[in-house]
């Protein structure tokens, strides 16, 4: 009788240099007593899985009577996969199934999101760094601002001189402000598309996986942006005010 | 005057500058901290929680983690050669499973049930009651965590009546009867859990239809003087088939795989702060000195030498990035309780694990890393105030 045909993991494959149309042996046994003969049928990339991100993806696939025979748990299944007409009646089908069934335990495949999950305190984590990073940058930029304007003094002090308004000059100052936040945001937000394939393809190869772990969609840059350009404008408008609260004469050194 | 008190003046005429600076480096460093916390916490904290459960080595059938794999089989005999080595001071073979807690108010309660070995002395940490010992009166003992006793509103002399869910499915065996002897923390419990532990024949009573002779894990202790490594290499030598490793063994395995992810982003994070604070102080520096071109000119004129200059400017990154730096560690202490709140809300984490754990290692390299950036840092403004063209530059600050 030939072996029946399983499918193994890329990742095993690989590991173990294994090909379509090899023949190998498994056991239920640790010790690898009573082997069956399977031939590989195909070679197959798993579905990432990111609650499994450390686990060496090192698996078989066989059909159900080999697998049944194999473990020798007649009329066992770990889990029967539900397709639904209509995906949006997975709750309700769950409880209905729950209530005929009480010792089935039936759930939606897509729970719903109550932020314990790893990946939501993850994405909080990350949020805090965020924040972190934000205060440091701003008391950088602030310091930067603060030089800058200082460098401008004398500049400042002729332009008051010859009469031109406090308001006109913060306005000034503002439009500047905007253009080189505007240019900082953008040249950030195309740094982190431009970076985002390397450090995907870097964490991809590091824990073996097609995973993607960033991406940089529409509303983190605009969140980006928003965030950026109004810092920057306020550092330099706060740098400029310290400068024109101060009276000509001081301004001017004389 | 000497070059640190130059660097002071200079940094005192500008406070509001130099406020600014120092806090940037301050939250930068705090940042960098804290990511030199996380790139160990996780192995200081697992570590410190595989110590505390007082054994160094353990004993699995497969290079499994322990519970991942299947459990192990002979576990008496397997126990009993291992005990009989002149390297192993105690033995104890443990069962993990699930069972059920009748409630009056709803569905039985799930908890976890452990089966273990008699242990030396009072054994787990006995918060309340007494330890694990088996009784020969014929009453089955247990001890509970403390979330269990507050959720069943038990504690010490309480009887509790456990039906076995060991197996995927519940098992037909009827509920079993229990004595309460103390409430115990566990070290792996998580936040959530409601853990009980009985005696192994009690547990194979209770789980009904579990080979009594199997053991998930053998937990060994070393003779006091006696490495892990030579237990280790003494198991594997006198009991062959099992897999035995030690603390470090098991923590080498989880840095490589389940405690990567925090490493990697650790080194990623502290990387780019250090090279922020660099560009921080950098900046600041330069712009400083490309305002007071004049000022050094005139110093040079009167005599003072390129050595003293570019020593001020070094006392000036130090005093900016050292000041930053020491306001770093409580700042970036404050800021890892903040962060480890966060990140131990994960499920299925040990209630005792903890990202962010103070570690003289990471003082250390936060300390050798600021005092590096403050070097670097000074560098270039120091090159340029080195190779100022004095007349040139007196000349233009006249003119301008």
């Amino acid at each position: 009788m030939p072996p029946s045909s399983i499918l193994v993991t890329r990742q095993l494959a690989e590991a173990e240099h294994l090909s379509v149309g090899d023949v190998v042996s498994l056991s239920s046994d640790p010790a690898g007593k009573d082997p069956r003969s399977f031939r590989i049928a195909g070679i197959y990339e798993p579905t990432p899985d990111p609650m499994r991100l450390v686990a060496k993806r090192h698996e078989v696939r066989l059909h159900l009577p080999d697998m049944v025979a194999f473990t020798g748990e007649p009329e066992a299944v770990t889990a029967i996969n539900v397709a639904l007409k209509d995906a949006d009646d997975a709750a309700a089908f769950a409880r209905d199934l729950q209530a005929r069934a009480p010792s089935v335990v039936a759930v939606p495949t897509e729970a719903p999101e109550d932020g314990a999950g790893p990946f939501a305190v993850l994405e909080r984590f990350h949020r805090a760094i965020a924040i972190v990073t934000v205060l440091g940058s701003t008391a950088f930029l602030l310091s930067l601002m603060v030089m800058r304007a200082e460098e401008r003094r004398e500049t400042v002090g002729i332009l008051r001189l010859i009469g031109i308004s406090r308001r006109h000059i913060l306005g000034e100052v503002l439009i500047e402000g905007l253009l080189i936040a505007m240019a900082g945001a953008a040249f950030g937000v195309v740094f982190a598309l431009a970076t985002q394939g390397a450090v995907n393809r870097f964490f991809q190869w590091r824990y073996d996986t097609t995973l993607v772990f960033v991406r940089v969609t529409a509303g983190i840059a605009w969140r980006c942006i928003l965030l950026a350009v109004p810092l920057g404008v306020l550092a330099g408008l706060f740098a400029s005010w310290t400068l024109l609260r101060r009276d000509v004469v001081a301004l001017l050194r004389r | 005057m000497s070059p640190a008190g130059l660097a002071w003046r200079y940094v005192r005429r500008q406070p509001a500058r130099a406020a600014l600076g120092v806090t940037g480096i301050a939250v930068v460093g705090a940042l960098l901290f804290d990511m030199l916390l996380l790139s160990r916490g996780l192995v200081v904290s697992f570590r410190d929680i595989l110590d505390t459960a007082g054994f160094d080595v353990r004993v699995t059938s497969t290079e499994a983690q322990p519970t991942l794999g299947p459990p192990l089989p002979q576990a008496t005999r397997v126990a009993a050669a291992v005990a009989a080595l002149p390297e192993v001071r105690e033995v104890v073979p443990l069962r993990f499973g699930k069972a059920e807690v009748p409630v009056t108010d709803g569905s039985p309660l799930g908890i976890n049930l452990y089966g273990s070995g008699t242990r030396e002395g009072r054994g787990w940490p006995v918060i309340e009651g007494t330890g694990l010992t088996p009784r020969a009166d014929g009453v089955l003992p247990v001890v509970i965590n403390r979330r269990m006793a507050r959720r069943l509103g038990i504690g010490p002399g309480s009887k509790v009546r456990l039906t076995g869910a060991c197996a995927s499915v519940s098992s037909a065996a009827p509920a079993i009867e229990l004595e309460v002897l103390g409430i115990v923390s566990f070290p792996f419990d998580r936040a959530a859990d409601l853990t009980a532990m009985t005696t192994l024949p009690a547990y194979v009573r209770i789980c009904g239809g579990e080979d009594p002779e199997e053991a998930d894990v053998l937990l060994v202790a070393s003779k006091t003087g006696v490495s892990a490594d030579a237990t280790v290499a003494a198991i594997g030598g006198a009991v062959p088939g099992v897999y035995a490793f030690s603390n470090e063994q098991l923590l080498d395995r989880f840095q490589k795989t389940d405690f990567s992810y925090f490493r990697q982003i650790s080194f990623v994070l502290s990387s780019i702060t250090v090279f922020f604070a660099f560009l921080l102080v950098t900046t600041l520096l330069t712009v400083s000195v490309n305002q007071r071109f004049g000022e050094l000119a005139v110093l040079r004129a009167l005599g003072v030498r390129r050595r003293r200059i570019v020593a001020s400017l070094l006392f000036e990154s130090a005093l900016l990035v050292g000041t930053g730096g020491l306001l770093a560690l409580p700042l970036g202490g404050a800021m890892a309780l903040w962060l480890d709140g966060i990140l131990r809300q994960m499920p299925d984490i040990p209630q005792r694990l903890h990202f962010f754990v103070l570690d003289p290692r990471a003082v250390v390299m936060h300390v050798a890393l600021i005092v590096l950036t403050a070097m670097l840092a000074a560098v270039y403004p120091a090159y340029l105030a080195a190779r100022l063209p004095i007349a040139a530059t007196l000349r233009r600050e006249v003119v301008s």
